[in-house]
């Protein structure tokens, strides 16, 4: 990755960015986001497999906007969940350097948000046949026994919260279960409220998701919530027609189309 | 500290016959936060009502509920009162027990447990419900009218008799629009200019009217009665002021061989031209396209000739902005040209006409001076044939709908043409004929019965030319599907009314809803068609569907009403039940993000953005604002909204939580 | 009380403008229907949050009607349209999270349809009464043990 670390160290160099905010090596084998300043700190960036964090959620983190104007290491699925940030105007376009990495793992430069669009159009989201098979495992079953399998995962949930930390597209500064008048999530992780909290999670997503699957990596319980946000994709291309970021469409629930179907409305 | 009175009605026997309405109460009163609880036989009439208002006075009420009919027949009379106690009426809230409950139910005691469950569930509301007060938005008492045909003007000189001001916008160099080209009007067959003309000219007389052709619609801000439009006047190149209107300078431009407009295509006029000689104002414009100054800097004959020195050359576009109360659309509609049906041979064939064409060969200013000839040789056309729906109910083509107007003017094309030219034979290929109006079926009754109009009952497959002739090949459906052939000499298309081009655009552009076809879409179908859903625009003529001109005249007069009773007032009034964004201390300001998901949504587009700056004015914050003015009270911002940040007084969340909480609970 | 005779507790979430006009009209027609359904009146269906929908569930609600407008009758023109679009969503979610949709009735009730509403509510109310009260729901929201402690 000897470009990415030329032209961050470059972008740094001439003060264009004051942060590249990119993977570094971790703990263990594994690796971390890192936030380099110093150009002199820029051989810390690496690329390869293991990086699968996805980056984009520091990009509305008040901790790194104060740092200034940051560059930003985007292999694909960065680059999706910038998009949709776009798309929900909480990017400005002068207001990041996106350094795509392309899947050959090449560096790829982007001088709008349409260009990265226009990139995208050819890397469209694909939910692996291994998901859509436990999906349908999952809804094959009789009820009693899916509500079952759910509670059985949910009873592991602790309410960390990790899922919306990690996750690019919860940003707001408050967010629903800190409200309390009135309390739509218990904060206390019974069961209930562990559901009441996953329903709410995926269907603000619903629309939004772009596949990354950062909730799940960031589960320490290893709850299959992945499963929740991809069935949700599933719809919205079964029902909608399709899904993906995009700066041209509007937001799948926010719009609606006259003929949308309807097959369980009396 | 709630103090809550709750108030049961016995409504006669309507509900006491089935609940248990003296047990309601009772259970009411020992619900937490209900300083009072009675039940009584008429809640809604005088001694009732002052009930209520003395244990306001009494017992301090800091809200009511009325447990009686449906809020939806008595709310308001319940809030006039607790309004008239001293209590905000938005503090009271009924409970349905008639409809919902005792007019559905036998008498058990399932009924009075859910009367009591019904009861306490709105107590629990009520606990939080907000003051609110009406909304005043005051009103510029200025009427903008886009569009100056007979739509236009009619709505501009009703606004303008009602006393207030209009500004009456024009994209042609003159007012009048399609009405002018026309020679005569159905069913009387007055002349058209002769009816249309005095209005033209009073319009531009009115006092209170402000005229300004070869202008156009660039931006429309704002909401009801504020709105401010942006108009750019194109560049006429001349100055108005100095101008006479003596013409002169038309008659000495050498570019005299431009197809005519006005005329669609079948005469010429110079680069700088009147449209019609009635044009109103009469006063030419330069046609910058065909100019041979702003083509090639030469000429610049018009201005030698000019006996006042009105000619600018140099003048450009100039925008202008206005503050207007309300807009009426009047754009009108289009004659689709029917290239698209190769098998009628428009365009290849020059004797192959729209009715448009034939209205402007059948008027004295026309082309031909009101005779109608060939526009192929000029020969008097010895047989004629009208083809009806050439292009309109036609799903395959793309226009479904019917377009109104055509069968009543192909009969009357059809007698004109036989007036003028004695001997000659008429055919009208039609489907139907759709004669609704009044007057109307015994007009076209005389075309068949009085002047000898062959109606003929098929559609035609093909015209072609064959020996200088036009060969009409069609069909006729009431005698057994018969093929039918005629060698005609012209062929009059009634081809499809259709929006204008742009009408997309400037739908897009004032925010209002437009259909499939572009024409511009009414609030209802039935009971609203001159409004739009956007508050303070209003729909005039054929812009909204095709229409003739009594329905154009009264719908006209109709957006004017409306125009009327919108400036009736110095200020509107709205129920205070919409939509707020919330605002906290610094440093949040608000929790709303900025994503605008809830303006996406919003169908009345009441949703802003709101710069939050600081006091150098650096921008801190974009969070979304709702226009109270604008705003419906739906809601749908309000589920929409991630991080709750938008919420709605009287339907807010609390509110609604609390209403599901205490139906399900009976503690 | 009695114990075989199960009397499920039904919420309906409607809209003002239609359904619950709608319900106006089958009072004043005297339509008799089941006494379980109790009626929530919101400004329009676009307003129904579907975290409510849950709550209810978790409130003791055995089954749900909502009900609002038909497509193109929206008295705030397109209410409706987002919310037959959030519905699709949620029971595509609910279905796979085992939480069993049969109890959720949705419908469109105009404001002319009295009949139909009644006859929403008795086929919903009858539907519920042989699902049975919904247990499953109850074991993580705990309220049968409520209902045991009064």
């Amino acid at each position: 990755m000897n470009e990415l670390i030329k032209k961050a160290t470059t972008l740094l160099e001439s003060s264009a960015v004051q942060v590249v905010i990119g993977y570094g090596k971790g703990s263990a084998s594994r690796t971390r986001a890192i936030f380099v300043t110093q150009p002199a700190d820029c051989d810390k960036l690496i690329f390869d497999s293991r990086c699968v964090q996805n980056l984009a959620v520091y990009l509305t983190k008040a901790e790194i906007k104060k740092l200034g104007k940051p560059a930003i290491v985007a292999p694909i699925p960065v680059l999706r969940s910038i998009l949709q940030l776009a798309a929900e105007n909480q990017l400005k376009e002068d207001g990041l350097i996106v350094l795509g990495i392309s899947p050959e793992s090449e560096l790829v430069e982007f001088e709008s948000f349409a260009a990265i669009e226009t990139f995208l159009a050819s890397n469209k989201i694909e939910i692996e046949d291994k998901y859509k098979k436990k999906i349908e495992q999952i809804k094959a079953m009789p009820v009693s026994e899916r509500f079952d399998f759910w509670v059985k995962e949910l009873e592991l949930c602790f309410k960390c919260y990790a899922c919306r930390a990690a996750c690019p597209l919860c940003y707001c500064t408050r967010c629903t279960v800190e409200n309390n008048q009135p309390q739509w999530i218990p904060a206390a992780s019974h069961t209930l409220g562990n559901l009441e909290w996953h329903v709410m999670r995926a269907m603000h997503l619903a629309g939004r998701c772009t596949d990354c699957e950062a909730c799940y990596n960031a589960c320490p319980m290893g709850i299959p919530i992945h499963l929740l946000t991809k069935s949700m994709l599933q719809d919205v291309e079964e029902n909608f027609g399709t899904y993906g970021p995009s700066l041209n469409k509007q937001n799948t629930l926010s719009s609606f189309n006259p003929d949308d179907k309807e097959s369980f409305i009396r | 500290m709630s103090k809550i009175g709750v108030f049961i009605c016995h409504c006669g026997e309507n509900i006491s016959a089935t609940v248990d309405v003296v047990k309601v109460a009772e259970e009411a009163g020992k619900l937490e936060g209900v300083a009072f609880s009675t039940d009584y036989k008429y809640m809604c009439s005088d001694p009732g009502q002052t009930i209520i208002k003395q244990m306001i006075k009494e017992k301090g009420l800091t809200g009511v509920v009325v447990a009686a009919c449906s809020p939806r027949m008595h709310e308001p009379t319940f809030r006039k009162a607790c309004s008239e106690a001293g209590l905000n009426p938005y503090m009271c809230e009924m409970s349905n027990l008639r409809e919902h409950c005792s007019w559905v139910h036998d008498k058990s005691d399932a009924t009075t447990q859910k009367a009591i469950d019904l009861v306490r569930t709105l107590v629990e509301k009520v606990k939080y419900n907000k003051p609110l007060h009406n909304i005043k938005v005051p009103v510029t008492k200025t009427a903008l009218v886009i569009g100056g045909g007979i739509a236009g003007i009619q709505a501009s000189l009703d606004i303008a008799n009602a006393g207030h001001q209009v500004v009456l916008i024009e994209k042609d160099p003159s007012i009048g629009g399609h009405m002018s080209q026309l020679s005569e009007t159905f069913p009387t067959l007055d002349c058209s200019q002769c009816i249309l003309t005095p209005r033209m000219v009073e319009v531009a007389q009115h006092p209170n009217i402000t005229l300004l052709t070869y202008a156009e619609l660039e931006k429309l801000e704002g909401f009801i009665g504020n709105f401010k439009a942006t108009i750019r006047k194109k560049a006429k190149s001349i100055d108005e002021k100095l101008c006479t209107g003596c013409g002169l300078c038309t008659t000495k431009c050498p570019t005299k061989k431009i197809p005519s407009e006005f005329n669609t295509g079948l005469g010429f006029r110079p680069a700088i031209y009147v449209p019609f000689p009635q044009a109103v104002p009469n006063k030419p414009v330069i046609d910058k396209l065909n100019c041979q100054y702003y083509l090639k800097g030469k000429c610049k004959v018009c201005e030698k000739v000019c006996p006042t020195g009105a000619i600018r050359f140099d003048q450009e576009d100039e925008l202008v902005e206005m503050e207007v109360g309300a807009v009426v659309a009047a754009t009108g509609f289009n004659v689709m040209e029917p290239s698209g049906f190769p098998e009628y041979g428009y365009g290849k064939y020059k004797d192959v006409i729209t009715g448009l064409q034939f209205e402007r060969l059948a008027s004295a200013s026309g082309p031909t001076l009101g005779e109608i000839r060939r526009p192929s040789d000029g020969a008097i056309p010895k047989k004629i044939v009208f083809i009806a729906c050439a292009g309109s109910r036609d799903p395959a083509k793309g226009i479904p709908y019917c377009s109104k107007i055509c069968c009543m003017y192909t009969a009357k094309h059809a007698m004109l043409y036989q007036h003028k030219v004695h001997g000659g034979e008429s055919y009208i290929f039609y489907m139907d004929i759709r004669a609704g109006g009044k007057n109307y079926e015994e007009f076209t009754r005389r075309a068949i019965v009085d002047d000898e109009v062959n109606y003929i009952r098929g559609r035609v497959s093909k015209v072609y030319e064959e020996n200088g002739k036009l060969i009409v090949k069609g069909v006729d459906t009431l005698l057994n599907a018969k093929p039918v052939e005629i060698e005609a000499d012209m062929v009059v298309l009634a081809s499809a009314a259709v929006a204008n081009p742009g009408s997309e655009e400037l739908a897009q552009r004032m925010h209002i809803s437009y259909d499939a076809y572009n024409f511009f879409s009414e609030a209802h179908p039935k009971l609203k068609p001159v409004e739009t859903n956007t508050a303070g625009i209003f729909l005039a003529g054929a812009c909204q569907a095709p229409k003739d001109i009594p329905e154009t005249v009264s719908q006209a007069s109709g957006a004017a009403a409306k125009v009327a009773i919108l400036f009736s007032q110095n200020e509107l009034s709205r129920e205070p039940v919409v939509a707020v964004v919330n605002r906290s201390p610094a440093p949040l300001y608000s929790t709303c993000v900025g994503c605008f998901m809830c303006a996406t949504a919003c169908p009345y587009q009441a949703i802003g953005e709101e710069l939050i700056t600081d006091r150098k004015g650096n921008v801190i914050k974009r969070v979304a604002k709702v226009n109270p003015g604008l705003c419906q009270g739906c809601g749908t911002c309000v589920a929409f909204c991630r991080s709750k940040s938008i919420d709605i007084d009287g339907y807010s969340n609390e509110q609604m939580y609390s209403e599901v909480m205490a139906l399900l609970n009976a503690e | 009380m009695i114990m075989n005779e199960f009397e499920p507790k039904i919420v309906a979430f409607v809209c003002n403008w239609c359904t619950y006009a709608g319900a106006d009209l089958t009072g004043t027609s005297r339509i008799k229907y089941a006494q379980n359904v109790k009626i929530i009146r919101f400004p329009c269906t676009g307003r129904i949050d579907f975290m409510l929908l849950l709550k209810a569930f978790g409130e003791g609600a055995d089954g749900i009607i909502v009900s609002g407008c038909h497509p193109n009758d929206c008295h705030y023109t397109s209410g409706n349209f987002h919310a037959r679009r959030r519905w699709i969503m949620f029971r595509g979610l609910l279905d796979l999270l085992g939480i069993d949709v049969r109890r959720i009735q949705y419908s469109w009730v105009s404001a002319a349809e009295g009949a139909k509403w009644a006859d929403i509510v008795n086929t919903t109310v009858t539907a519920i009464r042989e699902l049975g009260p919904y247990t499953d729901y109850a074991k993580v929201a705990g309220y049968l043990e409520k209902e045991a402690k009064v």
